[in-house]
């Protein structure tokens, strides 16, 4: 640790920072652009310019590490005018089309340009263009725009230090410099969204969001991507119960800044419902009924079974993709309560993986995920059993005795639901109850439908590969009849008096500390579990990691990369 | 979403990159003959990384195909493990690196102070004039005259300086322009 004064304000911060991070720990907020805690120093933008006593000349703050001792004087005259002629510089070519740019709100650029309030331009000419080269799709899910770009070179950094596929390049030199791809490439990789992440400005910008909803109109719920296993934390944008986008929420020891294209593209899936309501399906047809007879139905198939075959006649299949509180629910509902057993099977996925040389359990720089769900290993420490050789899932799979009441607790638990043979093999069972949002082959040979809520609708934990328990809040109240799978376990519990209805995730999450595998001693709202608040803008998520030293002069600066995330 | 770095911009709707910027194809996959790769070799050995060799790998480049074509650059890239575009935006940084095929003969006229104030416009521009109303950086039809307008070569003492391909010449004005034009043929 060095201690260092910024503005006669002293900290300590530790070794290897440098004096743009020893400036944030003392509550002093250069304004920056190409520094980021985990792209290597450049000094690029000249934006972060302070005085540092002992050296002549006025200095790039991102590029100084600090020294025990050393003042810095970040809000001099002097820096002061420095930085104010960098801003002018900028501003000089960057297009005034803040109303229709998508990055409005939060972008780097108008922020420290309102900070630093040069209300008037000096120059008449012309702005600079790039015909060809502005509002041109780069990549797949990135459209470009290079009139745009402030030339800090965070997204060809990612792309190279990150990603590791080193898409982008500057390209011409001077005035005329753009960020392009090599020609006839694209910048795409697993996770090229993220270089609009990085952007300060619009000149990169995801294309599956842009024009989709202003940034200020947003509201943010903290989340889980239930895309794989690595359980990498977003934030949830949503307005009006519609669900625009992910955003990766930052973690240093799970998904970092980072979140790949797979996951951050689920979010647009969250959206859908296609059932409203409790589907029966009978001799004569399929028609929409309401919860209390839903449930009812659904508890005389039960008892029926229970009482001509005895137990173990009901089988219920969990899914890596419930939580771990409605994993324990439906353990303890189907296994204790009604003699049955409760079962899980998980697909294995295609390897999603996110760069964090840091996190436990990474290797080669990345974490890697397994599975295509995020919760098998809390489903299983909930109770449920891992669908193997003996399982009544494979032997109802292979053709051997089926159960009497087959409850599915998500219609989409495998991608093999596709596959016609394995639902006609799910379908022996005489009756067959799913949990559903989304219509599938299942869903429509089900003989009850009962209509449960997205992820945004839930609230939960789900542990990772790692086995982190992390929790996901509710971004959007679900549509009126819609419930959680939550509540409709408990609900159906409460007819056998297993449960109490009133219980929310929290007291399950409570009750289960006793007895599930990596709960012991967890609390609901521990940082460890909920994670960072999510980010203003995506450019600065490192905001959230930091706290305000002013109103609290013990906290110093959280763990940053050494010399600045040069490694 | 398909793989990797490699994706066709051509599978991306509605691109109208025009590739002003962009490196131009040759048409044909490229490769060293075995003298320059022999040349390569030896020139990794002075480096201390394979990309600190990039530049003089460049120049083996230019010379064996004349310019630095797309396939070039991803041929450079792949003997150096770097990225393509890492490459291509070294080549765009420098102005000696021709980015389309060239003359036989690149006539390159100094228009720095020494010589502009010798009269190097007026050769520039005769120069062209005469082979064939070339515009900055057209190649005559022939294929044989590239003229284009270059920064200082350090022949302040002998201005109007050109140089063509590697060569120097000395005080091309316009009444010996028409002997020195002559003498490239």
């Amino acid at each position: 640790m060095a201690k260092v004064t910024v503005d006669g304000r002293t900290v300590e911060v530790p070794d290897g920072s440098n004096a743009l991070e020893a400036c944030r720990a003392a509550g002093v907020d250069v304004p920056h652009f190409c520094y980021h805690p985990r792209l290597s120093v450049v000094g690029q933008c000249r934006m972060c310019m302070v005085e540092v006593e002992g050296m002549p000349k006025i200095q790039a703050s991102c590029t100084v590490p600090i020294r025990d001792g050393m003042v810095i004087h970040a809000s001099s005259e002097k820096a002061l005018a420095a930085r104010n002629a960098t801003m002018e510089f900028l501003l000089i070519n960057h297009p005034l089309d803040c109303p229709i740019c998508d990055q409005a709100g939060e972008c780097k650029l108008q922020d420290n340009a309102f900070a630093a309030g040069l209300p008037v331009s000096r120059t008449s000419e012309p702005r600079r263009q790039f015909p060809g080269y502005d509002r041109t799709d780069i990549g797949p899910h990135v459209v470009a725009d290079m009139t745009r770009c402030i030339q800090c070179t965070r997204c060809i950094r990612f792309c190279q230090e990150i990603a590791g596929t080193g898409e982008l390049t500057f390209i011409e030199r001077g005035g005329h410099t753009i960020v392009w791809t090599h020609e006839g490439r694209a910048l795409d990789n697993e996770w090229s969204a993220c270089a609009a992440d990085v952007c300060p400005v619009g000149a990169l910008t995801v294309k599956e969001f842009r024009f989709r909803k202003r940034v200020w109109w947003l509201e943010k719920a903290s989340s889980v991507c239930d895309g794989c296993d690595v359980g990498c934390n977003v934030s949830i944008e949503h307005r009006d119960r519609v669900v625009h986008r992910y955003l990766p929420r930052v973690n240093p020891e799970v998904n970092d800044f980072w979140i790949c294209d797979y996951g951050r593209f689920r979010a647009e899936g969250l959206n859908g419902q296609d059932f409203l309501r409790p589907v029966l399906r009978g001799a004569s047809g399929e028609r929409e009924t309401n919860w209390g007879e839903a449930l009812d139905s659904v508890k005389g198939a039960v008892d029926a079974a229970l009482a001509e075959a005895g137990e173990g006649s009901v089988l219920a299949l969990g899914s890596a993709r419930l939580s771990t509180e409605e994993s324990w629910l439906l353990a303890r509902l189907f296994g204790e309560t009604l003699k049955g057993r409760a079962e899980l099977t998980v697909d294995d996925g295609e390897l999603r993986r996110i760069r964090n040389p840091k996190a436990r359990g990474s290797f080669e720089g990345f974490l890697k995920g397994r599975e295509a769900a995020p919760n098998s290993r809390g489903a299983e420490a909930a109770g449920l059993v891992r669908a193997g050789k003996d399982s009544a899932l494979e032997k109802l799979l292979a053709g051997g005795p089926a159960p009497r009441v087959l409850y599915v607790a998500d219609a989409a638990f495998t991608y093999r639901v596709k596959d016609p043979e394995y639902v006609a093999a799910l379908r022996r069972a005489p009756v067959l109850v799913v949990h559903a949002r989304t219509r599938n082959a299942l869903t429509d040979v089900a003989d009850v439908v009962l209509p449960v809520a997205s992820l945004a609708g839930k609230e939960g934990t789900f542990v990772n590969v790692q086995g982190r328990v992390q929790r996901f809040d509710v971004a959007i109240v679900p549509p009126p009849v819609v419930r959680t799978d939550l509540e409709v376990l408990l609900h159906l519990g409460r007819r056998w008096g297993a449960f109490d209805t009133r219980w929310t995730a929290r007291d399950i999450f409570e009750r289960m500390r006793g007895s599930v595998d990596g709960y012991a001693g967890l609390e609901w709202d521990a940082e460890s579990i909920v994670g960072a608040p999510p980010s203003v803008s995506p450019a600065a998520a490192y905001d959230s990691l930091l706290a305000e030293p002013l109103s609290l002069p013990e906290l110093v600066l959280p763990a940053a990369p050494a010399g600045g995330g040069a490694k | 979403m398909s793989g990797g770095a490699g994706t066709p911009v051509a599978e991306l709707a509605g691109n109208p990159r025009t590739g002003e910027h962009g490196a131009l194809s040759c048409g044909h996959p490229v490769a060293f003959s075995p003298a320059a790769l022999e040349r390569f070799e030896a020139l990794l050995t002075r480096y201390p990384t394979k990309q600190a060799a990039l530049l003089p790998t460049l120049w083996i480049a230019q010379e064996e195909f004349g310019w630095i074509s797309r396939e070039a650059v991803d041929y450079v890239a792949s003997l150096l493990d770097l990225a393509p575009a890492f490459v291509w935006g070294v080549v765009t940084f420098y102005t000696m690196y021709n980015r389309a095929p060239v003359g036989k003969h690149l006539i390159q006229v100094c228009t720095s102070i020494s010589c502009h104030l010798a009269g190097a416009e007026k050769v520039y521009h005769e120069c062209r004039r005469k082979l064939g109303d070339l515009k900055p950086g057209e190649t005559s039809l022939d294929g044989k005259y590239t003229v284009i307008e270059v920064e200082c070569l350090a022949q302040c003492d002998k201005a109007p300086a050109v140089m063509v391909n590697g060569d120097d010449y000395e005080r091309i004005t316009l009444e010996n322009l028409d002997s020195f034009l002559e003498k490239l043929k």
